[in-house]
């Protein structure tokens, strides 16, 4: 594989906007009511007033080695060699939701047409590998797009000491997301590490 | 299972753990200016056309984002921030937020009003048949010509909840044309913040940083810029300002999303900041934490002030505000020691409590004693921007034409200001040097004229883009007052819930169906000017509110004031000497930036210019001992001011109101602004009803288990003054003492098939709970109280 691009989540700066969300509606002509190819979820813990809240945006994880494709038997779902973005074939999908079942995300939805998830806008117009349009719209520069080497590159040299000695380390819930490998990158979060369920409160996709 | 509108909460987790190991990033900026926006080739192709808006999804005539409009198959179907323009963190920006993002969607909402109508049945029974846009012009002309041949232009009232360009501008200069200083400003608003600035600190003087990159320490204090103003900036430098090291203390009653970044949170009980803001001078002057030359020098009756303010212990402030004593002291501690400081305090506070005033002018002295004002990284101390290289010019609002009366004269206020029905601000403060704009009623004041008929009743009024239901407290009063008023006319693009007691009611377009405004945005690259360009011909009969304006001008004999009715020449006059004719920046459709080529950059103020900050203050100094209004009459007339901050707190509260507290246990408030609405409307909108597709509030899980009520639970919610249906959101982030709503839900979407609900008791309107015995407003501004106490009961959606 020649190249691969992901999301960055800056977990910090997202203060659940839902501007990303409605970009991703708006460019892709997805109709109110109907899915969302990218969410803003959060994660509340604790109780007043010792609260904590995160907001995390997510779309497809784009894997590596995407679970979703392996699965599917209309072959309607594709890796791209070129630069590692996941794409759907809504003329091939038959929607039998195999992938649905077998991402480890939870990602695909789908409608009458088929399943739909995030392709980094190259579906409606976007150039493959220049910023998709929920990226763009972000007011506070939470969300970014690159080449994941650029990403991990700038993640190792800027918190590899943060890193170290953190629950991330060991962070893997199960071991779906490590087989398929997503490419997403997050700021470091403890808060979102599930330690069997003790520590999240709430997760919420709207409200407030 | 056909689709799966989110994440469980199973999936979500598995996904945040296996992207934990990977880490931080900052510092990328991902926009460039030179980056494709879009499917460039359908645009080089011709099918699709881009087109230049303001945005106006943060209330009409706003011209705070310049956005890009993709058009396809003469259908509006994209858009996003002009990177030229110098949006949000500046040029390069294409971000907006989530309103912006769905901008489309409100000029094809088919619950649009398209066609002028005209009331055949009673007030509020909702009976109208269609008329014409001239016979609605014509009656109303002629209602104002009757006024005026009684000798009482006063009689009309304009509705104005927020200062925006329409009414201040072009319904100002029609308005002292026709001679009524009635101009119904909302009292809900910054202007109340910065009158309370300008008679403590000075009009010049700041709180809050203009060189947030040096500051280190932020406190967040009733402002909700992550609501109210997304994509303006403040988000996005308060976060990287936050990663950078800079430290940030956030007072609101909510967690809300910039709170939860927050070093320190003081979940404050809603209307008692004034008594937070006076502890923290006792503890600041108390514990010597003050700036001594600051006082020494540029304080007036810092003395007095100290002495003032030992009654307002810490403790003291715990009982009212719900905090804890020695958080409070701790808080005050950090604030008079950690510098530069700045204090970002917005509309939470100051207009939306019975003792606002008091209030906001304790926070400016707080940021002037600790030395903090005019310093970089401080409150204000912005660097100078170069000139704007496209001067253009406001619409003259004619001042000179409102008549003098002998009161005016005699007591030096701005002309017509004796002849206000109710004055927002004290008549004596309205004078021409402070209050340059004209007068100003406070809206909900000027409605109760007509019910009082104190000093005269309104006669008529007109709701242009204002929903008097929405844009006020208590919409039962409202109601009667529109019942007995003789004529009201509304002009909207929406049947908001007064219309049923309008006389007529007339269809507004947005403003992306009229281009007929431009605005410019300076920046040390360049100037950019850009205009609202057409996008698509009005919907049905609908009209811009300018040629509203106009056309009414016209029919009252004023054509040779404006313009004889035709915008395009009001425009040419505001850019004559620009530079720039209409034509060329009609044909624009990125706008225009012109860039500077001397190679001038922004340069530093001269610091600490406390002589001109404070020149307008008496004696030239700080006002800790206030000599501007202390001692002189009211905004009410019916007493006099004081000279030194005190704390009245809200008209029903724990503390206040004990009596009242086992009955109503609960303190209820809602938020003034949310980031999917602008005030009352948008909850048409699909993308952005269907975040918030029910009225919500937010209730601490304990509370609510305590009644019975599970999340997604209907609540009926009363107060000793109405009572309205909202859906229990669970939030941990909200005390267990107190609630928090939204207000405005009138509208429905058709898309969704989600209803509107009603205004009045029994709806969904947390206006009908507030108190509003005008009395106990505030006595300069006439803010009034948000915050009120409540009992809750589970209940059912639906009628009862």
């Amino acid at each position: 594989m020649s190249k691969q691009y992901g999301f960055y989540v800056d977990t910090d700066k997202c203060i659940k906007c839902w501007a990303c969300e409605i970009a991703c509606k708006q460019w892709n002509g997805i109709q109110a009511g109907t899915v969302a190819r990218r969410k803003v979820h959060e994660v509340t813990t604790g109780t007043f007033p010792n609260v904590t809240r995160k907001f995390i945006s997510l779309s497809c994880m784009h894997c590596a080695n995407p679970a979703c494709a392996s699965v599917c038997p209309a072959g309607a779902i594709t890796k791209r060699s070129e630069d590692g973005i996941v794409v759907v074939d809504k003329n091939k999908c038959i929607g039998c939701h195999y992938c649905f079942m077998a991402c480890p995300f939870g990602v695909p939805q789908y409608t009458d047409e088929g399943m739909e998830k995030c392709d980094c806008c190259i579906g409606n117009g976007v150039t493959p590998g220049d910023t998709p349009h929920c990226v763009m719209s972000c007011p506070t520069q939470a969300l970014q797009f690159g080449e994941l080497a650029e990403l991990g590159d700038a993640v190792s040299q800027m918190t590899a000491a943060e890193i170290v000695g953190t629950p991330l380390a060991s962070a893997n819930a199960t071991a779906g997301p490590t087989v398929t490998a997503a490419t997403v990158v997050m700021t470091p979060d403890e808060l979102a590490i599930d330690d069997g369920g003790e520590k999240v409160a709430a997760v919420n996709s709207n409200g407030c | 299972m056909t689709e799966k509108k989110s994440l469980t909460r199973r999936t979500f987790l598995q996904g945040t753990a296996a992207l934990g190991a990977l880490a931080a990033l900052t510092g990328c900026t991902s926009s460039s200016l030179e980056e494709a926006p879009v499917n460039q080739e359908a645009i080089d192709g011709g099918e699709v056309e881009v087109r230049h808006a303001w945005c106006q999804m943060c209330g009409p005539a706003r011209t705070s984002c310049s956005t890009l409009c993709y058009i396809k198959d003469g259908r509006w179907v994209n858009v996003e921030g002009n990177p030229a323009a110098g949006n949000n963190w500046g040029r390069g920006s294409r971000s907006l937020c989530a309103k912006g993002q769905a901008a489309m969607q409100t000029i094809y909402d088919p619950t649009r009003l398209l066609y002028p109508m005209k009331r055949v049945g009673e007030k509020g029974e909702g009976k109208f048949e269609r008329c014409t846009w001239d016979e609605g012009i014509q009656a109303f002309a002629d209602k104002l010509k009757e006024l005026a041949d009684d000798g009482m232009p006063q009689a009309l009232g304009m509705l104005s909840p927020q200062f925006w360009p329409v009414l201040a501008q072009m319904g100002r200069r029609f308005m002292n044309v026709y001679g009524t200083p009635n101009y119904m400003h909302s009292a809900i608003c910054a202007s109340q913040r910065a009158a309370s600035k300008r008679i403590s600190i000075g009009p010049k003087a700041d709180c809050a940083p203009k060189q947030m990159d040096k500051t280190e320490l932020l406190v967040i204090w009733g402002a909700n810029p992550e609501n109210s103003a997304v994509n303006q900036g403040q988000p996005a430098n308060i976060v990287k300002q936050k990663a950078r090291g800079m430290k940030l203390i956030d007072i609101r009653p909510m967690m809300d999303q910039l709170t939860s970044k927050a070093d320190i949170w003081l979940p404050i009980r809603p209307g008692t900041d004034g008594a937070l803001a006076l502890a923290f001078l006792n503890v600041i002057i108390g514990e010597d934490l003050y700036d001594h030359d600051f006082a020494e020098n540029w304080c007036n009756g810092f003395d007095k002030l100290a002495e003032h303010v030992k009654q307002f212990s810490p403790e003291w402030a715990a009982e009212k505000t719900g905090l804890d004593a020695e958080q409070i002291r701790t808080v005050a501690r950090i604030m008079g020691t950690t510098k530069p400081m700045g204090i970002l305090y917005g509309n939470g506070i100051g207009d939306q409590q019975n003792d606002g005033n008091w209030e906001c002018v304790s926070i400016c002295l707080i940021e002037a004693i600790t030395g903090n004002l005019d310093v970089p990284g401080g409150g204000g101390a912005g660097k100078v921007a170069p000139p704007p290289l496209v001067k253009t010019s406001a619409i003259d609002i004619l001042t000179d034409r409102m008549p003098e009366s002998d009161i005016d004269k005699e007591n030096g206020f701005a002309p017509g200001v004796g002849n206000l029905v109710a004055p927002e601000f004290p008549r004596w403060y309205q004078g021409p040097k402070t209050w340059e704009s004209g007068g100003s009623t406070a809206y909900y004041k000027g409605l109760m004229s007509i019910l009082s008929e104190e000093p005269y009743p309104l006669r008529a009024v007109l709701g242009q883009g204002s929903n008097p239901f929405g844009a006020t407290r208590q919409p039962k009063n409202v109601a009667e007052a529109l019942k007995k008023l003789e004529f009201y006319v509304v002009v909207d693009t929406h049947w908001n819930s007064s219309c049923d007691y309008a006389d007529y009611v007339l269809p507004a377009c947005s403003h992306y169906e009229a281009g007929q405004q431009f605005a410019t945005k300076n920046s040390p690259a360049g100037t950019f000017i850009g205009m609202n360009q057409q996008i698509q011909e009005p919907m049905g009969e609908s009209r811009s509110d300018w040629d509203f304006l106009l056309d009414l001008a016209v029919a009252m004999g004023y054509g040779d004031d404006f313009w004889g009715g035709d915008m395009d020449e009001c425009l040419r006059e505001q850019l004559a000497g620009s530079g720039i004719t209409l034509e060329q920046l009609r044909e624009a459709n990125g706008g225009i930036f012109v860039e500077r080529t001397d190679g001038a950059k922004p340069t530093d103020p001269v610091y600490q210019n406390y002589g001109e900050l404070f020149a307008m203050l008496p004696n030239g100094k700080v006002q800790c001992y206030n000599e501007w209004i202390g001692g002189k009459p009211n905004c009410m007339e019916t007493g006099e001011l004081g000279f030194l901050p005190e704390y009245s707190g809200p008209p029903e509260g724990i503390a206040e109101t004990p009596d009242l507290v086992e009955e109503y246990p609960l303190i209820i408030s809602d938020v003034h602004a949310y980031r999917l609405c602008e005030h009352s409307y948008y909850v048409s909108i699909p993308y952005l009803r269907e975040l918030q597709p029910y009225p919500w509030v937010r209730i601490n899980p304990a509370t609510a288990k305590k009644y019975g009520i599970a999340d997604g639970d209907w609540v009926k919610i009363e107060s000793p003054y109405g009572w309205c249906k909202l859906q229990a959101q669970y939030f941990e982030g909200i005390s267990p003492e107190v609630l928090m709503a939204r207000r405005g839900w009138w509208q429905s979407c058709e898309e969704l098939g989600l209803p509107g609900y009603g205004s009045l008791d029994g709806g969904a309107d947390t206006t009908v709970l507030y108190n509003t015995d005008i009395e106990k407003f505030d006595p300069f501004h006439s803010s009034m109280a948000k915050q009120t106490l409540v009992k809750i009961s589970k209940t059912e959606e639906g009628e009862e």
